[in-house]
């Protein structure tokens, strides 16, 4: 398997300014020296809470935002920011809101078609096929070509962004959230969607939710985030029944489950700390259920603990030893 | 592909009505929306009434040679200031009679339009084009570009316009429509520009401007095809109200002699010739005052119409009647529920049809109890908590059935009784709390302000207790909670001030809309055993309205399942999530069920979308959707069956499988 896309060391800060000279009096470590790999045709998970820096990293390796450190390897070769166009062809996002992601006074064929035309993709008659191919694709009519947005409903506009994120055939798709802001009922049917066009199209996936449940499903790798760190990436199966860190329990026993009793779940105290000031040592540490002292004091790298299972906790056995039992 | 094939047929189905629809509101079917248009013009009187005299008056305005009986430039000194034809001693060729040169006071008022108009149109188009040029870069370039643009505005502003004017018309050789035109029109770029810069601010953070900025568009095509399209409709909107300012404003300039240079006829210049004959003739200034009276009067009725045509919100939906079953035959207790609410049906009248979003529900729930709503978007979830508590949207009213909340009926009593029940006895908890609390007022002050509005207390036992509601939702930080402002605090931290804010009066209801799906899973578990505790502590009633029915599965003590707005499965924890009986419930339960699906195989998906509360399906509105349809499905409405103490399911299954 070849590797599609590498993260290496990346960062994402963001100046907080102050006062009428907007002087920097601190940065949001949105991101903070992230490293990962995607193979292609895999999809890959991120997980974390709102605020954790999931979405920033996605748009980073877009150069929606430029990295402020870092490197991004597409295909083995550097991206540099410059040829952001070609980039572009390659890579794909998927937004969260249905409502907000589509422009309004667009007809759908002209959504779906307009990056053929950018990217200056063939004529108009065979631009036209394109739209209505890839409107039976994600399951619409093509003949709701000439409808505008407001004319659908959620889980529809999503599979127009989808469409649209699909016309110019890229080989790694970003979804953003792409399902949360839709009905639980609705979600299965876009998730199914996902599943179907990545074996069609042999799509990459970097899946980014805050639903545990939704990337479990999703992905084979999941990569856990906390305050711009990646905090635990392990194989999809094994971080469900065993996870190495302990924000990863609390968060696999807050997804809401028929089955699974309230009272045993994990309860994490407080909120997530400021980014602009994360604690020392563990970031997690003042909300963690098994911190000792060492955990504000010395930051924990994110190690192999077992083969392909990464952690950044001082105790990442402890966890597999409490886990097991369950 | 096997969920999107039901799917496309449902569609099929649905998509008739639909498209038939919205396609007349959709801007590009132009005769039809000629034909919605008419319809709005006959319902709008006013705007009606501005449209067809703007009309007339652009017309008199485009003939003024051919209408005229004289020509406005023939001096007659013999025929000087003759009355109107209504006043002794007029002269039957001059309808209004003439001015002291002999002049033809109709054919110079019928000419004054095509001056003043022309001279209007001209200021506008100069004013609007260079304003909604100059915001558009200011706004989609921004730095520096947008700091010149915006400093020159804020000179432009800060200077007088009547020195302004005078600087350049007193000393230009001949005042013309044009340099007129061009004096007024600029003063009024700053006016577009600002709007359409902050139109522009806000189209280029949206996600759809990101999308094509993701697709690789450049800056120039992002401006053209995303954000331009979206932002110039202010323009029309604010040019249309401008027409009729600058008739005025061309005749104050007139009467301090800047108008156009004599002996043109513009409206302000008829004027501020007729003042000095005020005494002797009074109709000289009185009837071009009328006429620029009657033109801004016209322009503006019509522009205000016309705006409100153009705003979306103003969508149509359609409506069909359907029947319904046998009503249920409700488990009721000996004693008297908390809540009891029989039949209740709130309905939307819109534009043409009425929409009815909730269809006779019935339930009781009991003190402590918690009810769990659960229905996708366009359920009714939501307008039933809001008919509870009386607080819905216009147009939205319950027109039937009862509530009772203690034995009195809440669709009965008025706005102030109402108010003392709101926050006192009952309390809602809203999915927003960001935009539900009041920004610019500190958490402290709202939940002072809401103790003290229900309890006479002194200020400080009010703290103390504005403190007590703050630590029972589990705040630890309460000085810097107290004294924050809302937007100061994290969206979970908000919702708890929220639940604080709801619970302090200790409400025996309180109904929470979609409290959690802000929130991240972490912070959804905190809020459930917020409210659980609250419960148990003061016997408050609960009603939890959500879509996802997994998170009320441990916590509800009763589930109300709603489908277009209908109850489709009501029951005890034990009969409903453990034997559900209805397919959607089923489909619900199955589809929240992901993280036991291991990724090679398919999720369970409802095909389909939600529902269309404006389009009911005849028969039961779940029938397009249902794995299980039958054909007595799309026929007749089940009704609701009573299966066991308290479990009522309507579904025509059930009466097959007895049958």
């Amino acid at each position: 398997m070849t590797t599609l896309l590498e993260v290496r060391h990346l960062k994402k800060y963001f100046p907080v300014r102050q006062g009428l000279l907007g002087r920097t009096v601190a940065h949001v470590r949105a991101v903070d020296d992230v490293s990962f790999s995607l193979d292609e045709g895999e999809t890959l998970g991120l997980v974390g809470e709102s605020g954790c820096g999931k979405s920033t990293l996605a748009q980073t390796i877009l150069f929606l935002e430029p990295p402020t450190a870092g490197e991004i390897l597409f295909r083995g070769k550097v991206l540099t920011g410059r040829e952001t166009r070609e980039l572009r062809r390659n890579i794909q996002i998927v937004f969260q809101d249905p409502y907000t992601s589509l422009p309004p006074r667009m007809q759908v064929a002209d959504i779906i078609a307009d990056p053929l035309r950018i990217h200056k993709l063939g004529d108009q008659v065979s631009v036209d096929r394109k739209v209505r191919d890839l409107l039976q694709e994600v399951g619409l009519k093509p003949d709701w070509a000439s409808r505008l947005p407001y004319e659908f409903s959620g889980g529809q506009r999503q599979r127009i962004g989808i469409a649209r994120a699909l016309s110019i055939d890229p080989s790694l798709v970003m979804a953003d959230e792409a399902v949360s802001a839709l009905d639980v009922s609705v979600q299965a049917q876009i998730l199914n969607l996902f599943k179907d066009l990545q074996e069609q199209h042999n799509l990459t996936y970097l899946f980014v939710s805050h639903d545990l449940g939704v990337v479990k499903y999703m992905s084979r790798r999941i990569m856990v985030m906390y305050l711009g760190k990646i905090v635990e990436l392990a194989p999809s199966q094994e971080l469900y029944d065993h996870p190495l860190h302990p924000y990863t329990r609390a968060l696999l026993s807050a997804v809401p489950s028929l089955h699974r009793k309230r009272k045993e779940r994990i309860r994490l105290t407080g909120e997530p700390p400021k980014p602009t000031a994360p604690p020392a040592g563990c970031r997690f540490h003042p909300r963690c259920f098994m911190a000792q002292p060492i955990c504000s004091e010395q930051e924990p790298e994110l190690k192999e603990w077992v083969s392909g299972r990464f952690s950044a906790c001082h105790f990442a056995m402890d966890n597999l030893a409490a886990t097991a039992k369950m | 592909m096997t969920d999107s094939i039901p799917n496309q047929s449902t569609k099929s189905a649905r998509g008739t009505p639909r498209g038939s629809v919205t396609e007349e509101a959709a801007p590009r079917a132009t005769t039809g929306n000629f034909r919605a248009l008419g319809l709005f013009l006959l319902r709008r009187k006013g705007a009606l009434f501005g449209l067809v005299g703007t009309v007339l008056i652009a017309l008199i305005a485009v003939f003024a040679p051919t209408i005229a009986p004289h020509n406005p430039l023939e001096l007659d000194i013999t025929q000087g200031l003759l009355p109107p034809i209504w006043n002794e001693g007029s002269a039957p060729d001059h309808l209004l009679g003439t001015d002291a040169l002999g002049r033809d006071i109709l054919s110079r008022i019928i000419w004054g339009a095509r001056y003043s108009l022309t001279i209007s149109l001209l200021s506008v188009a100069i004013g609007s084009s260079l304003g909604f040029f100059l915001g558009l870069i200011s706004g989609f370039f921004g730095k520096w570009v947008d700091a010149i643009i915006m400093r020159l505005g804020d000179i432009q502003l800060a200077f007088p316009f009547l020195l302004f004017a005078i600087a350049v018309l007193a000393v230009s050789p001949e005042r013309n429509i044009w340099n007129l035109s061009l004096v007024m029109g600029f003063a009024q770029w700053i006016v577009y520009a600002r709007l359409v810069r902050s139109k522009v601010l806000s189209e280029k953070e949206k996600d759809y401007t990101r999308a094509a900025r993701a697709l690789g568009a450049s800056p120039i095509r992002v401006l053209v095809r995303y954000v331009l399209p979206n932002s110039w409709q202010i323009v029309p909107v604010v040019a249309m109200l401008q027409i009729g300012g600058f008739v005025v404003v061309e005749s104050t300039l007139s009467f301090l002699n800047l108008g156009l240079t004599p002996p043109i006829p513009s409206w302000g210049a008829i004027l501020s010739d007729g003042r000095q004959y005020m005494v002797v003739s009074p109709y000289m200034p009185l009837l071009p005052g009328l006429a620029i009276l009657i033109t801004v009067l016209c322009i503006n009725l019509a522009s205000d119409g016309l705006a409100d045509f153009f705003d979306p919100k103003l969508a149509k939906g359609g409506f069909r009647r359907y029947p319904l079953g046998l009503l249920p035959e409700l488990h009721e207790p000996q004693r008297e529920p908390l809540l009891r609410v029989r039949d209740v049906t709130t309905v939307f009248p819109m534009e043409e049809q009425v929409v009815t979003a909730v269809n006779r529900v019935s339930f009781d729930l009991e003190r402590g109890q918690i009810l769990g709503i659960v229905g996708e978007s366009g359920s009714g979830k939501s307008t039933l908590g809001l008919s509870i508590i009386q607080l819905l949207d216009a147009p939205g009213r319950v027109v039937n059935g009862q509530i009772l909340f203690q034995g009195k009926d809440l669709t009965r009593i008025g706005d102030h009784e109402m108010r003392q029940v709101r926050g006192k006895h009952v309390g809602m908890i809203f999915q927003n709390p960001g935009s539900s609390l009041n920004p610019v007022l500190s958490v402290g002050y709202q939940l002072r302000e809401t103790l003290q509005r229900h309890h006479t207390l002194s200020d400080e036992v009010a703290t103390r207790r504005a403190q007590e509601a703050l630590e029972a939702v589990g705040i630890a930080d309460l000085q810097r909670v107290l004294r924050a402002f809302p937007f100061e605090l994290s969206g979970g931290m908000q919702q708890r001030v929220m639940i604080a804010l709801a619970m302090s009066c200790e409400p025996e209801l309180l109904i929470a809309d979609e409290p959690s799906t802000a929130l991240d899973v972490t912070t959804q578990v905190q809020l459930l055993d917020r409210l659980d505790e609250m419960r148990k502590k003061t016997g408050t009633s609960i009603i939890f309205i959500t879509h996802d029915i997994a998170l009320l599965a441990d916590f509800a003590d009763v589930f109300m399942i709603m489908y277009a707005g209908q109850v489709c499965e009501m029951g005890q924890r034990k009969q409903v999530i453990e034997a559900p009986q209805h397919p959607y419930t089923k489909a619900l339960l199955d589809s929240v069920a992901r993280t036991d699906v291991p990724g090679n195989q398919r999720l369970a998906a409802i095909p389909g979308d939600p529902p269309d509360p404006s389009e009911v399906p005849p028969g039961c509105p779940f029938a397009p959707r249902c794995p299980r349809v039958m054909p007595i499905c799309r026929e007749a409405n089940p009704g609701i069956m009573t299966l066991g103490a308290g479990h009522t399911v309507a579904c025509h299954l059930l009466t097959a499988k007895s049958a």
